[in-house]
């Protein structure tokens, strides 16, 4: 592009947005151009600059957002959407420079609608913001992922987040009514008026986990929630991971506890015994049921009869409510694995008849191939038909190599192995954390010829492919 | 640049951390992404690694942080953005490269005494003249007498009716407050400090109307190794140990205090200000209280980033009007101003010195 060319579009952004809100500097688009991304976070590290967005536009509604994408279309500039940039799969990262859209201007709170049990919020809103908007009317989001104070609305809805009480919650995709959103041409649109209708497919659902490219959600209305009469925690330790399945599917056909998290021996022995101070060996898994007090109490006892059946040992509410309290602290740095480790999260998730032997597969592929590595692994998001694993490898960084495009082809091999494992057992690409640039590639390998639909959807809305590109495969 | 040891390890925490991106009270009101602890953590980092200059860029970003403290009090791990945020100010400092906007100020310092460059209004200066000769000092520092003297007139008002022996230095040496918070503490910050504890210690007792410099001389004078004779304390403190003694007759109002920062986490006090209210009144709290308060304005980024501060105060409005609160009341000239400003129909702003004397 040449300089005369930049300012052209420089001052056009500008006069769409408003000169403060559109920059050119140097800090902008460098925090623009790290995310939570391992390799983003590496390349920094060893003092390498991230491709950078040219312009960091900053709308404050649909209408500046509409303008700012007719902008990119006709001078086909890249489009690069962020929320706040706690994303672990380089989504928001601008590979191909061009213009970065930074939702957080968009974070008006319209409306906490007591009657509707729902929130209006801009989709830049960081989703702790309505927490505390929701808290103030006596109410609670009930999304409570170890992002909350550091994710937009819109970064979750774009690459379908979830919190850890999501068994009895379910993820954001179940947490919306409608949104606002702006298509790549520019056109503003409303999907229905409400969630579950047979007025055609789910137009929220085709946004959900787009990632951005497929347009620029602004505007969401999410569903808040009575705050539980009573909230009771209760720890187990199961021998072995097959029969901590085998309870944890058959509690779930009785009812739905809020959180439900199981961790193997590898995660109970590190993560488990350093932050809720667990020191046996086994299987952790904390339970929290919620709700009115009598059918929390009902709950329980049905909990632990079928938890008995299992054999696991009745640790009782200590250590629960110890995990509870402390459900970020796990992610603080000193408490996280961090640089110069080399390390990532390849949740994925499947049907009860799969997913014990999705994780025996991982664990051995990484430990096999990459016998540097560690494999720890918990399972955190649980349904009625199967639950997901959140499972990491850590490399420590004496093993990492030194030469960063070496530590870059380490990662990448890593990250191939695992999921192609997961896929070739059963289960998916990412279970809820997004695929992004890192794993776009791989999108192909999971859908094969369904791919179709999804590139069909992103060529009608996106003829000029300007929207986040080499984000989701597409 | 060059950064101390602690400065790097904290800096590479913070940089790839958005934990405290909720609390940061600029962040919240600009919606930037670079008003972040780990923006500004991630470009200290890469000039530490050579990858980009300390360039203007960086140096005013540096500067677009309040030192509130609120990203420090949120994070679990004792990460500690203000301290090299400070460091970063210094550094420019001593590297001769501070904005423009900060050379002003220090210019006003070293001419006028004050960061504002401003004099002393008549109707403060006719309110200090007639006072007595006393032990106890009611230090007022340079937000209250040149930005908010209508809040130091009342504050002396009260002092008299609450019928206390105390003295007002017209020609009050400055805390070196604001040279702290613009570099940090250089020679000439240390220097400023030195005068004013020398003044200071000539009375048994400092009774500070501005938290903000209550802070330095309770804190930061320590770290210096510079000594104050004489007990001080907060204004809030004064009148909360003042009026237990007095018989005052409980109103009907209903107070919603705005914790400053500054009284709640640097000085670590945030129930004088309710002890205060609850005895001549009923107290009703915000959501963010005490640790977790919110900013409500800075005086001193009011003179480069009036839109934001103004922005700020804003917002802090909308969790009052949340809260359904009726009135309410600062112990911050600072935040008095900024509050004002920007005060919306239908809820009441008050000082504590207003509060108190619409209830004596």
């Amino acid at each position: 592009m040449t300089d005369f060319l930049f300012d052209v579009i420089a001052t056009e952004l500008e006069d769409a947005v408003g000169r403060e809100n559109c920059s050119t500097r140097t800090i902008d688009k460098l925090t623009h151009s790290v995310d939570y991304f391992w390799l983003s976070r590496m390349w920094a590290d060893r003092g390498l600059r991230m491709p950078e967005g040219d312009f960091v536009v900053a709308p404050k509604d649909a209408k500046e957002v509409s303008a700012v994408l007719k902008i990119a279309n006709y001078y086909k500039i890249p489009v690069t959407t962020w929320g706040a940039g706690g994303g672990t799969q380089g989504g928001a990262i601008p590979v191909c420079g061009g213009i970065v859209l930074d939702t957080k201007r968009m974070n008006k709170i319209y409306d906490v609608n007591e009657k509707g049990m729902y929130i209006e919020c801009g989709t830049g809103a960081i989703y702790k913001h309505i927490e505390w908007a929701a808290n103030e009317k006596g109410y609670a989001t009930m999304h409570y992922p170890s992002s909350l104070t550091c994710s937009t609305v819109g970064g979750f809805l774009a690459h379908r987040g979830i919190g850890v009480s999501s068994t009895k919650y379910g993820k954001i995709d179940d947490m919306v009514l409608q949104m606002e959103v702006v298509l790549p041409n520019g056109d503003i649109i409303e999907t229905s008026p409400a969630p579950k209708h047979a007025a055609g497919p789910d137009l929220n659902q085709i946004f959900i986990g787009s990632e951005g490219t497929l347009g620029v959600m602004t505007k969401a209305q999410m569903r808040i929630y009575e705050q539980p009469e009573s909230r009771q925690f209760r720890g187990f330790l199961f021998h072995n991971m097959t029969d901590a399945f085998n309870a944890g599917r058959e509690l779930l056909q009785k009812f739905k506890p809020s959180v439900m998290r199981l961790y193997d021996e590898a995660e109970t022995a590190s993560l488990i015994k350093k932050i809720v101070g667990v020191e046996k060996k086994g299987a952790f898994m904390n339970i929290a049921i919620e709700g009115v007090a009598e059918m929390v109490e009902l709950e329980k006892k049905i909990l632990l009869e079928t938890f008995g059946k299992y054999g696991a040992e009745d640790l009782g509410s200590e250590y629960g409510e110890k995990w509870w309290k402390e459900k970020i602290t796990f992610f603080y740095p000193g408490h996280m694995m961090d640089i110069p480790q080399c390390f990532g999260t390849m949740d994925t998730i499947a049907p009860y008849d799969k997913i014990e032997n999705i994780y025996w597969e991982m664990k051995k592929a990484i430990e096999t191939n990459f016998p540097q590595a560690k494999f720890i692994a918990h399972f955190s998001h649980w349904y009625e038909w199967g639950c997901m694993i959140y499972d990491r490898f850590i490399v420590d960084g004496d093993k990492v190599p030194q030469d960063p495009h070496e530590a870059f082809r380490l990662h990448q091999e890593i990250w191939n192995c695992g999921v192609r494992t997961a896929l070739a057992n059963g289960g998916v690409v990412n279970d809820h954390h997004g695929v992004g640039i890192k794993l776009g590639r791989l999108m192909k390998e999971q859908y094969g010829p369904a791919m179709q639909v999804f590139t069909g959807i992103k060529k009608q809305l996106d003829p000029n492919g300007i929207m986040n590109p080499f984000k989701l495969g597409l | 640049m060059q950064f101390t040891q602690k400065s790097k390890e904290h800096i590479d925490s913070c940089r790839f951390c958005w934990m405290c991106h909720h609390v940061c009270p600029i962040g919240n009101a600009t919606g930037l992404e670079r008003n972040t602890a780990r923006a500004r953590a991630l470009g200290l980092s890469l000039v530490m690694r050579d990858a980009i200059d300390y360039s203007d860029d960086i140096i005013n970003n540096v500067y677009e942080c309040s030192l509130c403290g609120g990203c420090m009090t949120d994070c679990v791990t004792g990460w500690d953005p203000v301290m090299f945020t400070k460091e970063a100010r210094l550094g420019a400092a001593l590297d001769g490269k501070l904005p423009d906007y900060v050379m002003t100020m220090i210019t006003n310092m070293q001419k006028k005494g004050n960061i504002y460059g401003a004099r002393l209004g008549k109707a403060l200066s006719e309110k200090i003249k007639p006072l007595k000769k006393s032990d106890t000092l009611f230090f007022l520092g340079a937000d209250a007498r040149y930005k908010a003297p209508k809040c130091a007139v009342e504050a002396i008002d009260l002092l008299k009716k609450l019928g206390v022996s105390f003295t007002v230095l017209e020609n009050e040496p400055d805390s070196s407050y604001g040279m702290d918070f613009l570099v940090s503490a250089s020679a000439e910050t240390k220097e400023i400090a030195e005068k004013c504890a020398k003044v200071l210690s000539g009375y048994k007792t400092v009774i500070f109307y501005d938290p903000a410099d209550a802070k330095i001389v309770k804190r930061e004078y320590k770290e210096w190794g510079i000594k104050v004779k004489a007990d001080v304390m907060t204004f809030a403190e004064f009148l909360a140990k003042t009026l237990k003694k007095q018989k005052v007759k409980k109103s009907k109002f209903v107070f919603t205090p705005q914790d400053s920062a500054i009284s709640a986490r640097d000085l670590e006090e945030t129930e004088a200000i309710r002890t205060v209210l609850t005895k001549i009144g009923t107290v009703s709290e915000m959501l963010l209280n005490r640790n977790y308060t919110m900013l409500a304005g800075n005086l001193i980024m009011n003179e480069y980033m009036g839109d934001v501060m103004k922005k700020i105060a804003k917002n802090r409005w909308i969790n009052a009007q949340n809260a359904d609160a009726k009135i309410l009341v600062t112990e911050s000239p600072a935040e008095y101003v900024m509050l004002s400003k920007t005060k919306p129909a239908g809820i009441e702003l008050l000082s504590l010195e207003e509060a108190v004397l619409k209830c004596l």
